[in-house]
């Protein structure tokens, strides 16, 4: 299960409170040693090793198949790795459940956004950890609607992002709004490490760069030291956030490069093997 | 938490089902001189009673996408270990005997769909067939007769000149715990995600296992509750007693706007839509028409309300292209 010997303060239970860190910055964010995922003979992810220091917003590129979703699901939870071991702020932690992993600072937006159509913001910003009334209505587990409302919207207004309406159910969302959404969701939670899977995979154009400036907003305008993995197949669109490039190739972390000391041309030749 | 349009969806749909309640009740009115009195219509209400009980429960299933057709081979289980517990050891054993028998039907159907995923409608349509079975053993394949136990089936009291019977009042006991529990707490809250969104439940921490096993229990619970109300009004269990009752407890919940895709439906919902079945039924027969237009009627009102899902199902998808 997990290893709480260096838990910092949870904030599953509340949008608004602060990371602490138990053995100080010194240590990075966060460092993989080793870590892969086999399926049967299939090596998803074959011994990957990386750090990721606070504010940092990486790319982590890669062809279809090449364990970009694999790696970030081991780091979300949502996958139990083969081996290897994963260090948050100098200390190991192992995640078998979502729960987990978020209870850390870990904050997911998976591709297929996971929202519920048919709730409205503030009821997915808190889905999976709703805010019960005090007092005996609490004990028989009453929602305090109105609590989640007012902090959902304080931290709507907070952000980049326009909402046409905070009431308005996702079902009657574009799919840029949702995505937006679910981006603020995991914002809310205020995560030290934010985990993005294909953030404009299903995006036109004008919305795809509506997303990115959100995001790059987002991690420039958090108050607490916060880290970034956005996953993309699309070289393009990541490019213009990330400060450094994480390149997956058949399961194996092949390069890792500052943008400022790299090309497109190179990082593409990374990802499609054309290089040795 | 729903928007402002698609609570006004729902509230269309609320009213067309209020609409067809007062109409049904006005044309009966109308049609027979016997229908719209106070005897007439606590019989309704107590006709609807047991329906209304398991139908609540079965409400707060489809809205977490699951559906529970045994509810009618436990009640005749229940009612046939009330009848038989309560004839060789006594009244207060018959009813530690209905609720553990009831409870016993749950459990299982709650172990085979979450420990050993079986889909909750193949596992209770096996529960339906055995339950059926192990009730007329428990029986001896002959009707057993209760006698002395009266309260909950036949007991009324009298509030302002009308006798109300203890099974209506149970009724709206039962419909208000659901509501609230639905409407109000997490609970409710996360069994309408686990419809809606499975998979974004399970990514959220909502440990779902855990909250649709809560849900089969209720389920036990009420049918415990509706087997000894059949029994105590019947005064007997036969072999066939609940049969069936699965059908009218689905069609009511699904009139009432649940939908069998999950994250839709509301007890209030389901209360009405029963008591336009009742209504149906009970002026039917004052206005003497054949027992099968019965039937028949039912089986239009769950075509016209299924159709009336998949309408709004379609504009939904279509308010999302926007």
């Amino acid at each position: 299960m997990c290893d709480v010997r260096g838990r910092g303060t949870s904030a599953a239970s509340r949008g608004d409170e602060v990371m602490t860190y138990v053995n100080g910055p010194s240590a990075p964010l966060l460092e993989i040693r080793g870590l892969s995922k086999h399926y049967g003979t299939i090596r998803a992810l074959d011994d990957v090793s990386f750090t990721l220091d606070r504010d940092e917003i990486v790319g982590l590129l890669g062809d279809n198949g090449a364990g970009k979703s694999t790696l970030v699901k081991c780091l979300a939870g949502a996958v139990i790795p083969t081996a290897g071991e994963v260090y948050l702020n100098g200390d190991r932690k192992v995640f078998s459940t979502p729960a987990e992993a978020r209870d850390e600072g870990i904050e997911t937006v998976y591709q297929q956004l996971a929202l519920v159509d048919i709730f409205d913001i503030p009821a997915n910003f808190y889905l999976g950890r709703e805010v019960v009334r005090d007092g005996w209505r609490g004990k028989l587990g009453m929602l305090n609607r109105r609590l989640m409302r007012k902090r959902a919207r304080a931290a709507v207004e907070a952000l980049p992002a326009r909402f046409p309406n905070l009431d308005a159910d996702i079902e009657t969302m574009s799919g840029g709004q949702r995505q937006v959404v679910a981006i603020s969701r995991a914002g809310f939670w205020g995560g030290r490490l934010l985990l993005l899977d294909e953030p404009t995979a299903a995006l036109g154009v004008k919305e795809a760069a509506a997303v990115l400036e959100m995001i790059g907003a987002m991690v420039s305008s958090a108050e607490t030291d916060m880290a970034m993995i956005v996953i993309s197949h699309n070289m393009e669109h990541v490019w213009s956030i990330c400060t450094r490039l994480l390149i997956l190739r058949q399961g194996r972390l092949v390069a890792d490069l500052p943008k400022s000391e790299t090309t497109r041309q190179e990082v593409v030749a990374h990802i499609t093997g054309a290089t040795a | 938490m729903l928007t402002k349009l698609a609570s006004r969806v729902r509230f269309t749909a609320m009213q067309a089902r209020v609409g067809v309640l007062v109409i049904l009740c006005v044309f009966f009115t109308i049609r027979s001189p016997f229908f719209f009195t106070s005897t007439n219509l606590v019989n309704v209400l107590v006709n609807g009673a047991v329906i209304g009980i398991i139908g609540s429960a079965m409400t707060l299933l489809l809205v977490a996408r699951q559906v529970d057709v045994s509810v009618g081979s436990a009640i005749g289980f229940a009612g046939a270990v009330f009848a038989v517990v309560a004839r060789d050891y006594g009244m207060a054993w018959g009813v530690v005997g209905a609720v553990a028998a009831a409870m016993a039907i749950a459990g299982i159907n709650a172990v085979a769909i979450i420990k050993f995923r079986v889909n909750s409608i193949l596992t209770t349509l096996a529960t339906l067939v055995a339950f059926r079975g192990a009730s007329k053993l428990v029986m001896d394949g002959r009707a057993v007769r209760v006698e002395g136990f009266r309260f909950l089936g036949r007991t009324r009291f009298e509030v302002g000149g009308i006798e109300i019977p203890v099974a209506v009042i149970v009724l709206l006991l039962v419909v208000a715990v659901f509501f609230v529990l639905m409407r109000l707490t997490k609970y409710g809250q996360q069994m309408y995600a686990i419809g809606a969104n499975p998979q974004a439940a399970r990514l959220a921490g909502i440990p779902l296992e855990k909250q649709v096993a809560i849900a089969f229990v209720l389920t036990g619970a009420t049918v415990a509750l509706a087997s000894m109300i059949v029994v105590s009004q019947v005064g007997a269990v036969s072999p066939t007693t609940g049969e069936r009752m699965e059908f009218l407890a689905l069609t009511g919940v699904i009139v009432g706007g649940a939908s069998l895709y999950g994250g839709r439906g509301s007890v209030i919902g389901t209360l009405v839509a029963i008591l336009i079945l009742a209504v149906l039924d009970n002026g039917l027969v004052l206005l003497q028409v054949q027992s099968f237009w019965q039937e028949v009627s039912r089986g239009v009102l769950l075509l016209g309300a299924v159709v009336f899902d998949q309408l709004g199902r379609r504009e939904a998808e279509v308010r999302m292209d926007v």
